[in-house]
């Protein structure tokens, strides 16, 4: 079949009285990432995760002077002065009325009204994990597109440069800065400092960061609906996937940008399985010294690796698991992940198409939802 | 030629990309199959003010309303014209042969339709804005099919406005969703009944449930078919994004994967049931005219083609490993000069080898016109009997008109 048309969904009741929908519970917990900032976002962000989401949920309609706990931009929440007002809201001149700002739910927490936004933008903070795309190439930097607002920096002594990490930055590496990184490259980096608008400098100097290759990048940024990649304990990891297409790595970028990609061993790996070094131009074999220096070889370049059809067949499946978890709302982490690509594999062998069959789009996507949701 | 939207997409994406859609059968990023489209939900009827209108949404969450508003206005006579409309004025008592011979008389100009195309962010007089409206109503007006509809009678005629919106920004070539779109308008579209008879001032029936469909359904054609007397079961047209990828044909192609595209075609296909060959194609409109038997009677027409200039030409190309200067410059850095030297100039000639070889794992935007055995096999994969235009008319008709 190859198209399937579907008639439109009913619109959903905005807040029945009882309604604990999942969505609410997640976009409670994943806008976290998105606007949790600041003393107050965090102090909210840590009591709706301790609470299970339905009781985050049954709290909205015990504000009760709103029947919708949706609101929109320049919408009055309350004039009651008990009230404190958080994110996402603002008190106009000469009123004492709390309104919102954005278009979002309320959420209270103790006497803190705030406003989560549908879709919001993401905000930086220091040590995120971004996967960034480089737009733009000036004298000593980089601008790089994360997914914020405003473009976030990436300088040219903030990378690590070829030759070892501390070979001093010269003349010859502004000229030819576009041999690192140019337009379009995809970088994972490290949210290193914030300017005071909010503009993100990052950074990759570390050995697990620099530029992306063998693999496909998502976007899941800018979704409403609640679903979105969350701040976890871990945004990178390796997993062994099916078909004995070895094994792939996945970057969850905290901006929302996501790299699945096929994992290829680093020279410290390689190593320790006795094979020779990456580069093996050098000659010596590779020891805690020069590893660095190895590694900083592979690190600009823009060649994929020879990769397996199975390998390229089971990234596409980690991708349609990635937007089915978006598409239906649902949090992207290291968990959801893992537990959704071993359903889609379940789903994939049930199938009639056979296990080659990657589709999770429409109903498929949904039914792994509802299978994730049901665990 | 207009080309499509510029993505910024680094080398080895583009590599792995090609790579994953060069594969037989191939893979694509978000699992599809070759001909399978995105799924999309689909309504029609959703403005109270318009004669018909329909809103698709992807579930990328791209959206396109169309709105099509008829209104009925005086068609000017040419010298040419009017001496013949005076002539057969005064035959006008023999209005039962006027149905039979009504063929030649019906006649449709192009200015009788309105087009107009809007997408966020982009002026409307935008070039791709411009030719993606230049596309959808050169299917349309292709083979005059569609302009002889709206004939009232001699001295008036429906003008049809319609209006095309894209709703969300366009994450991927709107094209196909356009077109989409608009035929399914054009399927719910209605116009009064007209009451008056020949060439008097029309006159139409208040009555708007009995308002026949601009395009009578298969079913009804039999209950409709004052307005229409040819070709009952035609359908609106629909153009297609087709793309090619070294040997594998791609439908609905996404962003990701025109920007590897080898050669990419918007067709425009219509579907009639007459078994008359119209050779009236218009050189001007790069229209060709071609008949194609079909399983179920259904006859898919080719209307037009028109070439997508696939982004993928303007993409960078990626540097190999051996052309890499920041790629073995450490190595050498760590003290071992000479060997800089030598890789510094054996890097020389795979810099120009690149240009022609392809090295595997990096990537090289296409160069130099598509083959003719490519585009032929994408236009002959469109018109194949019982293959997608057939399950997408299918699927189009199948949505509730409401």
């Amino acid at each position: 079949m190859p198209i399937t048309i579907l008639p439109p969904k009913p619109a959903r009741p905005l807040n029945t009285s009882h309604g604990a929908h999942p969505e609410d519970g997640s976009s409670l917990s994943s806008d976290e990432s998105d606007s949790g900032g600041g003393g107050v976002g965090l102090d909210d962000g840590d009591i709706s995760m301790n609470l299970p989401p339905t009781t985050t949920t049954t709290k909205n309609p015990a504000h009760s002077s709103h029947a919708h706990s949706l609101v929109t931009p320049g919408e009055s929440i309350t004039s009651d002065p008990q009230w404190m007002r958080g994110h996402g809201t603002y008190i106009a001149t000469d009123t004492t009325a709390i309104t919102s700002s954005v278009a979002g739910t309320i959420t209270r927490t103790n006497k803190l009204l705030s406003v989560r936004p549908l879709r919001a933008r993401y905000t930086p903070e220091v040590g995120d994990l971004v996967v960034g795309r480089i737009v733009e190439v000036q004298a000593k930097r980089w601008r790089v597109d994360v997914g914020s607002t405003q473009l976030a920096a990436l300088p040219l002594s903030a990378i690590n440069l070829p030759g070892g990490i501390l070979r001093k930055r010269t003349e010859t590496d502004e000229l030819q800065i576009r041999t690192f990184f140019a337009e379009g490259d995809l970088v994972v980096a490290e949210v290193q400092q914030l300017f005071g608008d909010g503009g993100a400098v990052l950074h990759t100097r570390s050995l697990r960061y620099g530029k992306l290759r063998n693999g496909v990048f998502v976007a899941v940024s800018g979704v409403g609906g609640g679903g979105g990649v969350v701040r976890s304990r871990r945004q990178v990891w390796t997993m062994d996937v099916a078909q004995g297409a070895g094994q792939v790595d996945v970057i969850l970028g905290v901006n929302g940008y996501v790299w699945i990609s096929k994992h290829v061993e680093t020279p410290a790996e390689l190593e320790a399985g006795g094979a020779t070094g990456a580069g093996a131009g050098a000659g010596a074999g590779v020891g805690i010294t020069n590893m660095e220096e190895i590694v900083s070889a592979t690190m600009y370049s823009s060649q994929n690796d020879p990769i397996e059809v199975e390998t390229m067949r089971e990234i596409a499946r980690l991708r349609g698991v990635v937007m089915a978890l978006v598409e239906n709302g649902l949090r992207v982490d290291e968990d959801m992940v893992v537990k959704g690509y071993h359903e889609a594999v379940e789903m994939a062998l049930a199938s009639a198409d056979g296990p080659e069959d990657v589709y999770l789009g429409d109903e498929r996507g949904q039914q792994l939802a509802a299978a994730l949701t049901g665990l | 030629m207009a080309s499509s939207q510029h993505v910024l997409l680094s080398p080895a994406e583009l590599a792995y990309l090609h790579a994953s859609l060069s594969l037989i059968p191939p893979i694509r990023p978000d699992g599809r199959s070759p001909t399978q489209f995105r799924p999309l939900v689909a309504e029609t009827g959703i403005l109270p003010g318009t004669n018909g209108s329909a809103r698709i949404c992807f579930a990328d969450g791209t959206e396109a309303i169309v709105g099509v508003k008829a209104e009925v206005e005086r068609t000017a006579l040419r010298p040419g014209e009017d001496t013949i409309y005076l002539e057969e004025g005064g035959l006008e008592g023999g209005d039962d042969g006027e149905e039979g011979s009504s063929e030649d008389k019906r006649k449709g100009d192009a200015s009788w339709v309105e087009m107009t195309v809007e997408i966020p962010g982009l002026r409307d007089d935008d070039s791709g804005t411009a030719f993606l409206s230049a596309m959808l109503s050169e299917a349309l007006l292709a083979d005059g099919e569609f302009a002889r509809r709206l004939w009232i009678n001699r001295r008036f005629h429906w003008k049809l406005y319609l209006d095309i919106i894209l709703i969300s920004p366009p994450l991927s070539y709107p094209l196909p969703l356009l077109s989409l779109t608009t035929h399914l308008a054009l399927l719910s579209t209605r116009l009064p009944r007209l009451k008056s008879e020949g060439d008097e001032d029309p006159f139409f029936d208040d009555d708007w449930a009995a308002a026949p469909y601009l395009f009578p359904r298969s079913s009804e054609t039999s209950a409709h078919t004052t307005t229409s007397t040819t070709s009952t079961s035609t359908r609106p047209p629909i153009t297609l994004l087709v793309m090619a990828v070294a040997n594998n044909i791609i439908f609905d192609p996404s962003k990701e994967e025109l920007a590897v595209a080898d050669a990419a075609l918007a067709v425009s296909v219509t579907s009639t049931s007459s078994h008359t060959t119209t050779a009236d194609a218009d050189p001007i409109r790069q229209a060709q005219a071609q008949e194609q038997e079909e399983k179920e009677g259904r006859n898919l027409r080719l209307l037009s083609i028109r070439t997508i200039d696939p982004p993928s030409r303007l993409t960078p190309p990626g540097v190999a490993n051996a052309a890499n200067a920041a790629y073995g410059a450490s190595l050498g850095a760590s003290g071992q000069q000479p060997q800089q030297q030598q890789q510094k100039s054996t890097a020389v000639v795979p810099v120009m080898a690149s240009e022609t070889e392809a090295v595997e794992g990096v990537w090289r935007p296409p160069r130099g016109g598509a083959k003719r055995a490519v585009l032929g096999a994408l236009v002959q994969k469109v018109l194949e009997g019982g293959g997608v235009v057939d399950e997408v008319l299918d699927a189009l008709e199948g949505v509730d008109l409401g």
